[in-house]
């Protein structure tokens, strides 16, 4: 305290310049800590000036303050002029950058400020007198807010000589020919050319707007993708802004070749399946490793006590989940996805990244003027696509036929059509139950700001969406983001802290009603009675004839959720080349799910008999991270070197406590598990996962043409056995930017970038359970404990021989820049082989149980092309035209399995196949003479056996997909839309669901049934009384019941209208612009079912949204 | 801030060396710790569950919880043999509003290897599995209290014969698991059901030698009333019935010498089981008559019998809560004045309609307090077996005593029969009226007594489907088909 203060009176006699060149943010920042009023310092000024001269802002100062400045006309004479916008800043704060970059220095003076000519040093002076036709060089390199630029290359142009700038920013070239041409370049920002002079100054580099020179971050640090060795993709806030949707990957649909993403399903908070160039592993593990500002986060949520947002997860290799562990992460608080593919790019991760890699970057506070934006979204949404069913006339005459075929008579219980049912009504229940409007509503605000030396971000969000089933469901969102960046004045010590916290609470029915949709009756009884209560529309018996659809919406779903994400970085820098680095991150994942199940979803008849239950579930998932680093840079040669070594340690404890209420005295008490006169144990599960790693990487760049890139890694995890624990992975990578070559950029002018990358590399994939390698015995569950006492019985068959599944990838790519960059084309080839196959192996039930986890010396190729194109086709003032394209043709293959046919896959895979690849019967159409399907068959068409019949191979896998994208900029206006496509085979409909059987509607593609002798078609003769479900397996198992599921999909489309300028400074806005956005708006597809994406007749297909919204900045 | 430039250099060379030096050690030192987790606080190491003696009792305390919990939702569980044989037999009629295609497939005789069938063998392969981990690991810990082990391997080896007895009468031939050797077992073919017989029989001598002769409790020690743990004595029943079985399978006349000393021992021990003269009586919980009930394990229900075969006023129903009664078959095959008929079987009408419904269970109110066990074993069976073996070697007069004393306690007249032919008829028939819906002994009776072909080629068509003989077996299930290519479908599948 006493230093600080003696800091802060010490301004206040006369100084050398050196004290006033010190950083006086820290002093700044002080003085407003302590209310100290330093009379010198206290100043205000205020300057909106543009380009002006350098007399006029100090003629402005002097008005303001009343200090007088001290100077003579000619030391005025060589200044450059002086653009600065300050608003009530300290004297100091705003000398210090008007002659920022002036050749002249200033020194304060009681009340009088003396500038003069800058005087070169004692040591220049001597230098300069051996050698007077070189001179030494000197700047600062700074961003456009003002942050100097440590890490900058600084390279005399021709000469191969660089320098990069020291922590402060600054550089000092040794005897430089005057008149050379210096090239500044850094990531992320627009390279510069200037001729030297010797004192430069402060020079401001530009954000690029080159997309090669923007920033790309990878495993452990940024690169771009001019220099980048690696095959990534990524996504900006931006584009991300542009869809309204509530979960962040969603938002990647389209736009990264190699990447193919399913949603399950229309609701929020629904699981996404999500392939990176592929499906590597043949059982279990094909999620890509998600980090969150350097914090791994899990790609799966907990088991749970409801699935609604898990199932119908379809595409490729979908399995069933509990949900999206991102529909806890507000997409408004990412700044960049990052999509990391091949080996160069995710080998550093080792074992866990043989899926790939996703990084997601949260926004952070930039320096400047405090600004606060808000963002408010509001719109509605509905499912994509009604599958044309079977209206009342024609489902009657289907039921008739159905018993007539059967030859027999109305039964007392074929309600539907024996006079109990009003055969006259006609309901659309798909309307009726999944037809509603989703309400879905958006907030965010932010504010953020701060100084060169500090910066912050702040912001709160707000989401609310609801379903578009009946009833009152809704998934309510509430996040906060916090950001804080801190650098010392020196600039050597940096700190970043990160926190993101969201609380969600998603109420959902237990049970989609899709299914109910599609199938009930046209002519089923209505939802209510009069007098408003559930109709059960009891037979004489008393027996309810229908199990009412909204029965199933009393019985709920709530998931409540909260999620912390914490990270911290801090570096030192010991040496200008030498920093050591450590990021420390925190997640914690809560979740309380309720599922409830009153007695009033229970058949009136039946619930004398029949008790209300309940089920809850506490889940956690608490992780830690520590990952110290050292970076270290040198020259090499000619050749920049970038050393990184380090050192992960983490740990993940996951708990899972679920309890079962049962019998409780009263429906509004299911909430209590208290109120339940019968409480059982759930699941119970509590399970570490250690993880522990060294990792290192070499870059070595030489003049911008030749870079290698070497990475490796130790892994060690406890999900292995003893003899297995740690392993190493590696990878190598270069390219060689050939458009440097001077035979290029002398000749091939058209070609302004060209670069040919290739990699090599292995990583691994430990995604299994916990403790798969250890033979475990679980309490048992009962509600009445067997004699008193809990069971014990064997959870799991054990292999304590496990290891990694590793997989080697090689990839080439070959990138291109055409007519100064205005075209870019990009194209990879990727081979990417997994063996060693870590799955659950299939086994059969003699065996104990179904599965057990194993490494089967079996190798799954993933190979395929990957092409992006962007385009700047028109780019002028008040118009712009923007151009994208990706298209990824992959291909799986599972391509030696030694010892298939004698293994428990022998009836699975196929060698030479996709792993997708379905046995299927090959379907022969309906029987003309009996009306029946046959299939292809040795022994009987009508019943063949398996698999021996099963010959027909269809491949789900896709065949290719990607997205086209367009950008138009015209005056205020702003239109970008996505086309999304897929062209791939899938599950279909087309046979509808048993039909003829009691309250069953059908697709009308059953219309085409057999009726007669003779008749040639490919449904086979309704039938009532389930006498032909067998053959109707036989169909739904053939290779007709796969047919096109391609689509091609307008994703996403966003309008929007800044406001002119004038208009939003009369109302002290910075930005305002308003929108409208829309989400899958249109579907072009033959598919015959609901919808392509998710190809499911039971989960809800997903939403078309269409959202209006303004955006303002103040 | 401003320090000395040399100064500056060689501190923070200082530092780096001591802060890579402590990385280093760091790493070396703990590097083994940091991937190695602790016990896992909600499971227990196989290694640590046959070390002492609680959680050795309670390995075999969670396979009787598995048997008596399995839900009938899931269509397995011990309801599901009375409930599918049933239907596959001439037992129970499946309610006409019944849609759901598994149930007709079993009525009709018409099942499919993609549709049901398979509900048996998929829960009860898991369940042998854990009888064999028992067995191996009590046989290789040396830290149990030998009366302990000895009582819990006898348990395990009798729960494994009462499987295989099921599996080897569901589906004749099936694999044959005796260990936990998953790689070994995964590509086992079927075994011939002799075989599988001697194995069953094996297992059920070591049971008669090793188990209590008195009911033990949770601690497998312990003595108490409740018949819910496996004695000598319920080894020795299932034996009975196994020998009989056996007998008609491989026409070895021995088998019924050891079918009739066997159920001798236990109709002998008067002190321990009696006939329970109120029929009513006969399966409360630890009735006289019990020689191994399953204590009921699912919150607020007696037996899941009683939940699914007492019909509600409304009758049966279309959903799979209540979807059959009992055949006019079996109700016309009771005797006049049959008391059976009027303490085992209820029946309720519903809009001019009687359905009849099996009463041996009558709690099914929720909530009850438990005062119903789900009967395994019980001594009037052993009176029909040993009456039945007692003509296959020619005791007839032994036959009808025994015979008699089931009739007596229906409230009916000596049998009439007197040769051997018509003795085993009347036994055959007095099984049907006494075992009804009890562990699938009708369906299984049919089929061992070969009778199946002539009785169901009459009732099928009568339900409404077509009979083949290859119906007497049911499919194994598809999955294990896939996974175990030595595996080879039943015919007519």
């Amino acid at each position: 305290m006493y230093d600080l203060y003696k800091h802060v009176v010490w301004h206040s006699q006369p100084y050398k310049k050196i004290l006033l060149v010190m950083k006086l943010t820290t002093l700044l920042l002080l003085v407003g800590i302590l209310q100290v009023s330093a009379s010198a310092l206290a100043q205000k000024v205020t300057l909106h000036v543009r380009n002006a001269q350098l007399l006029d802002v100090l003629q402005q100062i002097r008005v303001q303050t009343g200090y007088d400045f001290a100077y003579t006309g000619k030391d005025l004479g060589a200044t450059k002029p002086v653009t600065i916008d300050v608003k009530n800043d300290e004297l100091a704060d705003v000398l210090q950058r008007v002659f920022d970059g002036q050749p002249l220095d200033y020194a304060i003076n009681n009340k009088a400020i003396v500038v003069s000519v800058k005087q070169p040093s004692l040591l220049d002076k001597v230098k300069a007198a051996q050698d007077p036709d070189k001179m030494d060089v000197h700047g600062k390199v700074v961003g456009e807010d003002g942050l100097s630029l440590p890490g900058a290359i600084v390279m005399i142009k021709g000469t191969g000589n660089s320098r990069a700038t020291d922590s402060k920013g600054e550089f000092t070239l040794k005897n430089v020919v005057p008149g050379s041409i210096i090239v500044i370049s850094f990531i992320g920002y627009t390279r510069q050319e200037i001729t030297v002079s010797g004192e430069m100054g402060t020079i401001i580099l530009k954000p690029a707007e080159n997309p090669l020179d923007e920033v790309e971050v990878i495993a452990y640090g940024q690169t771009s993708e001019r220099l980048s060795t690696a095959n990534t993709s990524s996504v900006t806030s931006k584009v991300i802004g542009e869809q309204p949707v509530s979960n962040p990957l969603l938002a990647l649909e389209g736009r990264v070749p190699g990447l193919f993403i399913t949603q399950s399903s229309g609701l929020s908070g629904t699981s996404v399946t999500v392939r990176i160039q592929g499906q590597n592993s043949m059982g279990n593990g094909n999620d890509p490793l998600y980090v969150v500002d350097g914090t791994p986060y899990t790609s799966q949520l907990l088991p749970g006590v409801g699935n609604i947002l898990g199932i119908g997860s379809a595409g490729m290799n979908g399995v069933a989940t509990y949900g999206s562990p991102f529909s806890y992460i507000n997409p408004d608080d990412i700044e960049r996805i990052d999509v990391l593919k091949g080996a160069d790019a995710t080998a550093i991760y080792g074992s866990r990244a043989a899926n790939g890699a996703i990084l997601i970057t949260t926004k952070k506070g930039k320096a400047g003027e405090t600004r606060v934006d808000l963002n408010i979204q509001n719109g509605w949404a509905q499912v994509t696509r009604q599958l044309p069913l079977l209206n009342t006339q024609e489902y009657l005459q289907m039921r008739h036929e159905a018993i007539a075929n059967d030859g027999s008579t109305v039964q007392p219980t074929d309600y539907d059509i024996n006079g109990l049912w009003d055969t006259t009504r006609n309901t659309n229940w798909e309307k009726q139950l999944i037809g509603g409007t989703a309400q879905y509503r958006d907030i965010n605000a932010s504010v953020s700001g701060g100084s060169t030396g500090t910066q912050y971000l702040v912001s709160i969000g707000d989401h609310r969406q609801t379903t578009v089933f009946p009833g009152n469901f809704a998934d309510e969102k509430i996040s906060g983001h916090f950001n804080i960046t801190s650098a010392s004045s020196n600039q050597k010590f940096h700190i970043t802290f990160s926190g993101s916290y969201l609380a969600d609470d998603n109420r959902l029915p237990s049970t989609y009603l899709t299914h109910a949709a599609i199938t009930l009756a046209p002519d089923a009884p209505p939802l209510y009675n009069k007098d408003g209560s559930l109709n059960w529309a009891p037979a004489a018996s008393g027996s309810s004839s229908w199990t009412n659809p909204l029965a199933g919406l009393y019985d709920t779903y709530q998931s409540v959720g909260y999620n912390l994400i914490a990270n911290s970085v801090i570096s030192y820098k010991l040496l200008p080349n030498l920093e050591f680095k450590s990021s420390f991150g925190y997640t914690n994942l809560n979740e309380n799910e309720t599922s409830e199940t009153p007695l009033i979803s229970t058949a009136p008849e039946l619930r004398s008999t029949a008790v209300n239950y309940a089920s809850y579930t506490y889940k956690n998932l608490g992780s830690w991270i520590i990952e110290p680093q050292v970076l270290y840079n040198t020259k090499i040669g000619k050749g920049a070197l970038e050393a990184l070594a380090g050192m992960t340690i983490q740990q993940d404890q996951s708990r899972v406590n679920a309890v079962n209420g049962s019998n409780y005295t009263s429906d509004a008490l299911l909430g209590n598990v208290g109120a339940a006169a019968v409480i059982t144990p759930g699941t119970n599960l509590v399970s570490d996962y250690k993880y522990n790693a060294l990792f290192g990487r070499l870059n070595y760049n030489l003049e911008d043409k030749y870079i290698l890139n070497l990475t490796a890694r130790k892994d060690g995890s406890s999900r292995f056995g003893a003899d297995n624990e740690f392993h190493e992975f590696g990878s190598v990578g270069g390219a060689w930017v050939f458009s440097n070559e001077a035979f290029f950029s002398n000749h091939i002018k058209f070609i302004s970038f060209g670069k040919l990358r290739a990699s090599y590399g292995t990583t691994g994939n430990d995604q299994i359970g916990d403790y798969q390698f250890l033979s475990l015995y679980t309490p048992t569950t009962a509600g009445n404990p067997y004699q008193g006492a809990r069971g014990l019985l064997p959870g799991n068959l054990s292999n304590p021989y496990l290891q990694w599944e590793e997989t080697k990838k090689l990839e080439f790519g070959l990138d291109f820049g055409l007519f100064k960059d205005r075209v870019l084309l990009s194209s990879n080839y990727y081979n990417n082989r997994s063996s060693n196959q870590l799955l659950f192996q299939n086994l059969p039930v003699i065996t104990g149980f179904g599965s057990v986890v194993v490494n089967l010396p079996a190798t799954v190729e993933n190979s395929g092309w990957e092409f992006n194109i962007s385009s700047t086709n028109i780019k002028a003032k008040d118009f712009s035209w923007t151009t994208g394209f990706n298209i990824t043709v992959p291909q799986n293959k599972l391509v030696s399995f030694p010892g298939l046919s004698g293994s428990t896959y022998a009836n699975q895979y196929v060698i030479g196949q996709s792993l997708s690849v379905q046995r299927l019967y090959h379907f022969q159409g309906v029987d003309p003479a009996t009306g029946v399907y046959k299939v292809s068959s040795t022994t009987d068409p009508f019943n063949p056996a398996y698999p021996d019949d099963a010959t027909s191979l269809v491949n789900t896998f896709p065949e290719f997909y990607g997205g086209f994208q367009n950008a138009i900029h015209y005056h205020q206006f702003e239109l970008d839309f996505l086309f999304q496509f897929t062209k791939q085979k899938g599950p279909n409909y087309a046979f509808g669901f048993v039909p003829g059987t009691f309250n069953t509607n059908q697709p009308i593609y059953v219309l085409s049934r057999w009726q007669k002798p003779g008749d040639i078609t490919t449904i086979q003769r309704y039938n009532a009384d389930y006498g032909l479900v067998g053959q109707y397996f036989n169909a739904t198992g053939s290779d007709a019941a796969y047919s096109d599921a391609s689509y091609i999909r307008l994703k996403n489309v966003s309008l929007s209208w800044q406001f002119p300028e004038e208009l939003i400074h009369s109302v002290h806005l910075k930005t305002c612009r308003i929108n409208l956005q829309a989400q899958n708006l249109l579907t072009i597809t033959k598919y015959k079912g609901l919808d392509p994406e998710n190809e499911s007749p039971y989960a809800l297909p997903p939403l078309r949204m269409i959202t209006a919204g303004i955006q303002a900045g103040f | 801030m401003n320090c000395n430039i040399k100064y500056n250099k060689s501190s923070s060379n200082c530092w780096m060396s001591t802060l890579i030096i402590f990385s280093i050690l760091l790493f070396n030192s703990s590097c083994k710790k940091l991937v190695e987790t602790g016990p896992q606080s909600t499971s227990v190491n196989a290694d640590n569950v046959y070390t002492n003696d609680a959680t050795a009792a309670a390995v075999l305390n969670g396979i009787y919880t598995t048997m008596s919990q399995e839900a009938f939702s899931d269509f397995t569980g011990p309801t599901a043999v009375p409930l599918y044989t049933g239907l596959s037999s001439d037992e129970l009629t499946l309610y006409s509003g019944v849609y759901d295609p598994r149930f007709r497939a079993y009525y009709l005789n018409a099942l499919q290897a993609n549709n049901a069938g398979f509900e048996f063998w998929n829960s009860a392969y898991p369940i042998i599995y854990d009888a064999n981990a028992a067995i191996e690991g009590l046989a290789a810990s040396n830290a149990l209290t030998s009366a302990v082990k000895q009582q819990l391997t006898g348990e395990a080896k009798m729960v494994r014969a009462f499987f295989y007895f099921y599996l080897v009468n569901l589906y004749g031939d099936v694999p044959l698991v005796l260990n936990t050797n998953y790689k070994a077992n995964a590509t086992l073919a079927r075994t011939p059901k002799a075989m599988v017989y001697k194995q069953i029989i094996s297992d059920l001598q070591d049971a008669v030698s090793t188990l209590s002769t008195t009911y033990v409790g949770a601690d497998a020690l312990t003595a108490t009333t409740e018949r819910t743990r496996p004695t000598k004595w319920a080894a020795a029943a299932l034996l009975a019935r196994v020998y009989l079985f056996y007998g008609n399978l491989s026409g070895d006349a021995s088998n019924y010498v050891n079918a009739e000393q066997q159920a001798t021992s236990i109709i002998n021990n008067s002190a321990g089981y009696n006939l329970v003269t109120d029929l009513n009586g006969v399966f409360l919980a630890n009735s006289n008559e019990a020689i191994w009930q399953l204590q009921p394990v699912i919150a607020n229900i007696n037996t899941q019998d009683a939940q699914v075969f007492i019909l509600p006023e409304t009758g049966p129903s279309s959903s799979t809560a209540n979807p059959v009664y009992l055949s006019n078959y079996l109700l016309n095959s009771f005797e006049n004045g049959d008391l059976r008929k009027v303490d085992w079987v209820s029946s309720i009408k519903v809009s001019d309609t009687t359905y009849f419904y099996p009463s041996k269970y009558k709690i099914k109110t929720v909530g009850a307090p438990l005062t119903e066990y789900l009967m395994m074993l019980r001594l009037g069976e052993q009176f029909l077996i040993r009456a039945e073996a007692r003509v296959q070697q020619s005791n007839l007069s032994g036959a009808q005593s025994d015979l008699n004393a089931i009739r007596a306690r229906a409230g009916l007249a000596n049998t009439t029969a007197n040769d051997r032919q018509s003795l085993l008829a009347a036994i055959l028939r007095e099984r049907r009226v006494e075992l009804f819906t009890e562990w699938g002994h009708r369906w299984l009776d049919l089929k061992r007594t070969g009778t199946v072909g002539t009785v169901m080629s009459v009732v099928t068509p009568q339900k409404g489907g077509t009979w083949n003989i290859s119906a007497q077996l049911y499919p194994l299930p598809l999955t294990d088909l896939r996974s175990d290519p030595a595996l080879v479908q039943n015919p007519g599948y």
